[in-house]
């Protein structure tokens, strides 16, 4: 209801000298255009009324009419379901029983006869206060629903950022990988990504954005871009780090960053060169299923501070070795005492996942994951991925 | 998290007690942005009761430093917890700020 469109009410009676008293005693208000009315003489024709101005904000209705009375028109009010609707119920004083009846069918209110127009008005502002209540809340409603389908879709693009063509990548050479990622709201700022660099080398990688929701979405989906079209060109991982790096920190006014763990996989030799800007260091379980954590190159997160120089380390995969990359959101996930999962747990049970396939050392630490936080809330998005090497 | 504040020589400090994180950062921000807008120029955040910091905790401590640094001013840290100081290693903040083992090391040294 805008303020300018008039508040339309329907007058059901069946006296015909009601329309003339109505238009006399709300002229000015009519004049104004601030009310509109409508007449009929039955609960019939007031039906016919309402379904022609559907608009109809306020039926004040007679009950005792004939053709169809007001309590039966109430009831068929009732079956429209149409929330914006108010009815005020018109009787006799005397006549307390029906209009009980009728309050306790859903009328908005009542007024007596012979009518108090004083009275009257105020009782139809109060419906009409009412009604742009409602109609305040439908809005608010409509515009959450309206923002809860943009996420939906946002979610859609977020998940086709990723890449899934896992098995593909993987054809007819030595390694495996699979990875995934479960925002902790509809959209997140974890991220991964694999590639083929050259014939020779797979480029892959796990970043974690500072921030969850929307935010870090648009961030995340940035990063994503400008990380793959530096690394495609063939740069060194640390030369990667560092463009991306002073790409994202250009003009960041929030200071947002991301971490990001960048390596890139000799598929002859199985040797890794990597960078780690300020990410969880990736755990190495060998053949034997020994957990080494790789060596750690404290450097920055990306984005933060422009012009800073990453470093590179190499580590050695032997055959049939994992490379299992995290984010925090599975170190810091919390179980129902309020307790974080913690590298330890982590480790442990990479301890016991040797000869797993890529997707089933995932799957194991993500089923290990569910159990330990058994139902609490998950707080932060939760991204894991494996290389592993054939045996 | 609770955070209170405190004058002591140039200093304003800051302490955060309890978990700063997403559900809270805010409230941090709000905190900080009040004093430097009232133009504190050094502050000092003593983390020893800080028993987590998230990314966007982080993000908070980056936002002051520039803020700080843009007016010449200091902004250190001090207390952490070994979790902490492990999540700043890891990041890379080590290499950001100046980390006091406690507020009077930090007070002494930058009198």
């Amino acid at each position: 209801m805008q303020e300018s469109e008039p508040i339309k009410i329907l007058s059901v009676d069946d006296e015909e000298d009601l329309k003339l008293l109505m238009n006399q005693k709300f002229r000015s208000k009519i004049r104004k255009g601030i009310y509109e009315f409508h007449f009929a003489h039955d609960g019939l024709q007031a039906l016919a009324q309402l379904e022609k101005h559907s608009d109809i904000d306020i039926a004040l209705c007679d009950i005792n009419m004939p053709v169809m009375d007001g309590l039966t028109f109430l009831t068929k009010i009732n079956e429209l379901q149409n929330p914006f609707l108010k009815t005020i119920m018109v009787s006799a004083y005397g006549d307390m029983d029906n209009i009980r009846a009728a309050m306790n069918g859903g009328a908005f209110d009542f007024a007596t006869k012979p009518i108090d127009f004083t009275d009257l008005e105020q009782t139809i502002e109060k419906a009409i206060e009412q009604i742009k209540f409602i109609r305040k809340a439908q809005e608010t409603h409509d515009q959450l629903m309206a923002i809860q389908s943009d996420l939906d879709t946002a979610r859609k693009i977020q998940q086709s950022i990723l890449s899934t063509d896992f098995d593909l990548i993987s054809e007819g050479s030595c390694f495996e990988i699979y990875a995934t990622m479960n925002a902790a709201k509809m959209v997140g700022g974890d991220f991964f990504d694999f590639f083929v660099v050259d014939d020779n080398h797979l480029g892959f990688l796990v970043a974690d954005v500072s921030d969850k929701g929307i935010p870090a979405a648009i961030y995340m989906a940035v990063s994503h871009t400008i990380i793959r079209a530096t690394a495609l060109r063939g740069l060194s991982p640390a030369a990667c780090m560092n463009e991306t790096n002073n790409l994202l920190g250009k003009g960041n006014v929030e200071s947002m960053f991301v971490t990001v763990f960048y390596g890139i996989l000799d598929l002859y030799s199985g040797n890794v060169t990597y960078s780690n800007a300020g990410h969880d260091p990736p755990y190495i379980i060998d053949g034997a299923g020994k957990v080494v954590m790789t060596e750690p190159t404290k450097d920055m997160v990306v984005g933060a501070i422009e012009g800073i120089s990453y470093h590179e380390n190499e580590v050695q995969l032997s055959k049939g070795a994992r490379l299992f990359l995290f984010t925090d959101g599975v170190t810091e996930a919390l179980n129902p005492q309020g307790e974080l999962y913690m590298a330890s747990r982590l480790e442990e049970i990479l301890s016991r996942s040797q000869n797993l396939s890529a997707r089933d050392l995932v799957d194991k630490v993500s089923a290990n994951l569910r159990q330990f936080t058994s139902g609490t809330g998950q707080s932060d998005d939760i991204t894991m991925m494996v290389v592993a090497l054939s045996p | 998290m609770d955070i209170s504040k405190q004058k002591k020589a140039d200093f304003i400090i800051v302490s955060i007690d309890g978990s700063l994180d997403t559900s809270n950062y805010a409230l941090l921000d709000k905190e900080l942005d009040a004093l430097v807008s009232s133009g504190e120029q050094n502050i000092l955040i003593d983390c020893a009761n800080m028993n987590y910091i998230s990314s966007s905790g982080l993000r908070i401590f980056l936002v002051y430093l520039k803020k700080i640094k843009a007016v010449n001013g200091k902004m250190v840290v001090c207390g952490l917890q070994n979790m902490i100081k492990d999540i700043f290693s890891i990041s890379g903040f080590s290499s950001l700020f100046t980390i006091y083992k406690s507020r009077e090391e930090a007070l002494a040294a930058n009198d």
